[in-house]
């Protein structure tokens, strides 16, 4: 009895080693291989600075910005271990890049290409963090040199930083730089890169409109490593916007009595609002003939816009910058969306369906849109500045939408149900200094009378 | 006796008229930034620049080709006094990525603004097109550490050497707070 004792108490001792020397194996391996990722990547780092001539001081304000956009993306990354550093590359190439233990670079070039775009900056920077939060390039490395193995063992149970395998390790990480870390890897750092985006509060959609200004500006001439490194751009854009509307809240029904009844009204006035937010134009849509009436109330004249379309409806921006119109043409309902002048910013129409009801965001850079088609209804959203269509009302779909600063509302059998997109946070620099300005240089403008038009060659702007 | 008592008193306008145009006798207007937070008076030859300002940043040319004159609301700052803020800001100038040839021709010297404890300092730089730069620079640091920076700049030193708009514009400095 008691030798079966003795057995069972040795059998549980055993046990209980094992998996505290198998824990603290792991936990060793874990902190040896930070220290690996960190010594392998910072073995690069000169090589790196070299290549692209060194590291570039930006202007004291777009160095804040950018390095406020950085610090957003690094507090909500996963890895509590990597300590994350930027350094912007002098170089005018548009290429950014990660290095295993924490290395984020980006040129000179490209931060200029993003200007003071925080979203597509957040977008590219995303996307290298989210290289290193995966391990891509370490685990590129150990694939290359055919250490595969090492990563189904956990990788680091091997102080590498101390062996002469180091050396190699920095020049295979050097050449596979410029090749990447392989399509797939590409992929994955697109959606970790932009859910980073969306956690630290900017708009998702900047990863997407990124690669669309690259797209279009790629060109032979064009030093464009980016493209060389990174696959397919259209498989990457189409992802990219496919995820987007996974950032919405799934809708729900409003309950709120007040909240409906006030939703009611507003569904109710916005159907008579006619003036541009400025007050400048009064518009209607006649009631028979086409196009659009627009009566300019500060010089008394009125003139048509549209004037072969059928127009069913019509909303102005909040700002008044943008008029959107839904259009009849070949009885399919389209969108066209002008700017205060008449002239067309985008047009927009899904093949097989139709337009029915839209209204815009309070910022007035989105519309939402109700679409018709074979398969039945649904709430969509697009951006004004970007090829981009959204089915964000799930399951459900619409007869009516109104979009307040609490969210995207829409009808759906006599019932209002809730969405709303990700908080978008503007970039507040911690500790700012004052800027320092200088005077804008006036160009003057010549004037040209030409009858009873006045057309000033600079700016490009011509008064009735 | 009437007569010279009547060519004395041409005379003295004559003189008054002269000083007040040799001096430079100013009309001014009354500014008041439109978030409420401080009202001041500048003299009318300098003109508020709308498209250029912002509710934090209020811009305004003088008559010279360089003239400006602007006021800047910067949010929370985080250094421990205006002392430390005014001198981070000031090396920063200085540094890489600052100011081109950047040089102090006054260092940091306390300033009153309207019982707000500030520090000025006046210093040159280089713009885009070589034209060297005069620039007058007040730091001050609002309750809750809001910071608020008063500069003064042009193509000449009568920034630094001639102090009477500032002084006027510091003398009608009002917090609305």
């Amino acid at each position: 009895m008691k030798i079966i004792r003795f057995h069972r108490w040795l059998g549980r001792s055993i046990t209980v080693l094992l998996l505290f020397v198998l824990l603290s194996a792991s936990v060793q391996a874990a902190a040896l291989g930070e220290r690996f990722e960190r010594t392998l990547g910072g073995s690069a780092v000169p090589e790196i600075l070299k290549q692209y001539g060194g590291e570039y001081i930006l202007p004291i304000g777009q160095r804040m910005w950018v390095g406020e956009v950085f610090r957003r993306l690094a507090e909500v990354t996963e890895r509590g271990d990597v300590e994350y550093t930027l350094t912007v590359l002098n170089s005018s190439e548009l290429n950014a890049f990660a290095l295993p233990g924490g290395y984020v670079f980006i040129t000179r070039g490209l931060v200029s290409a993003i200007g003071r775009d925080e979203a597509k900056l957040a977008g590219v920077l995303g996307h290298e963090i989210a290289h290193i939060e995966k391990k891509h390039g370490v685990n590129a490395v150990l694939r290359q040199m055919g250490l595969a193995v090492l990563l189904e063992v956990g990788v680091m149970a091997l102080d590498l930083a101390s062996a002469d395998l180091l050396r190699v390790a920095s020049a295979t990480l050097l050449q596979l730089i410029s090749l990447g870390w392989g399509r797939e890897a590409e992929y994955e750092a697109d959606l970790v890169g932009q859910a980073l985006a969306v956690n630290a509060g900017f708009d998702g959609v900047g990863a997407v409109t990124l690669l669309d200004d690259l797209f279009a500006m790629n060109s032979e001439d064009l030093p464009m490593k980016i493209f060389r490194t990174h696959p397919d751009t259209k498989n990457r854009r189409e992802r990219l916007e496919k995820a987007l509307a996974s950032f919405w809240s799934s809708p729900v029904v409003v309950e709120d009595e007040d909240v409906v009844e006030r939703l009611n009204v507003g569904r109710n006035s916005k159907q008579t609002r006619r003036n541009d937010p400025n007050g400048r134009y009064s518009v209607l849509v006649p009631e028979e003939g086409a196009g659009l009436h627009v009566f300019d109330l500060q010089t008394g004249q009125s003139r048509t816009w549209l004037q072969d379309v059928n127009v069913f409806d019509f909303a102005w921006s909040t700002q008044g910058e943008y008029i959107a119109v839904l259009v009849d043409e070949g009885s399919q309902g389209q969108l066209w969306i002008g700017d205060r002048w008449g002239g067309e910013k985008k047009s927009l129409s899904i093949s097989g369906q139709t337009i029915i009801d839209m209204c815009w965001s309070p910022k007035g850079d989105q519309l939402a849109i109700l679409v018709d088609g074979s398969e039945g209804r649904q709430v969509m959203v697009t951006y004004l500045h970007a090829n981009i269509l959204l089915p964000v009302g799930g399951e459900f779909t619409g007869t009516g939408s109104l979009w307040l600063d609490t969210g995207l509302y829409f009808v759906y059998e006599d019932k209002w149900y809730h969405t709303s997109a990700p908080k978008v946070l503007p970039v507040i620099v911690q500790n700012p200094v004052p800027q320092v300005l200088q005077r804008q240089r006036v160009l003057s403008p010549t004037v040209i009378k030409e009858g009873n038009t006045i057309r000033l060659t600079r700016p490009a702007l011509t008064l009735p | 006796m009437r007569v010279q008592k009547f060519k004395l008193g041409r005379i003295i306008i004559l003189l008054v008229v002269f000083l007040a145009s040799v001096v430079g006798v100013s009309e001014a207007f009354v500014f008041t930034n439109p978030l409420g937070l401080y009202s001041t008076t500048i003299w009318d030859q300098w003109v508020y620049q709308a498209h250029h300002s912002t509710s934090e940043l209020i811009v305004f040319y003088g008559e010279g080709d360089f003239d400006l004159l602007y006021f800047e609301s910067l949010g929370t700052v985080s250094d421990d006094s205006v002392d430390s803020w005014a001198e981070r800001s000031i090396r920063l100038y200085g540094e890489p990525g600052g100011l081109k040839s950047f040089q102090l021709e006054t260092p940091l010297s306390k300033v009153d603004v309207a019982g707000q404890r500030g520090l000025g300092a006046a210093y040159t730089y280089e713009d885009e097109r070589g034209t060297r730069l005069w620039e007058c620079r007040i730091f001050v640091l609002l309750p809750e550490h809001q910071g608020f920076s008063i500069a003064l700049s042009s193509d000449e030193p009568w920034v630094v050497d001639d102090p009477r708009l500032l002084d006027d514009i510091l003398g009608y400095w009002r917090w609305l707070f």
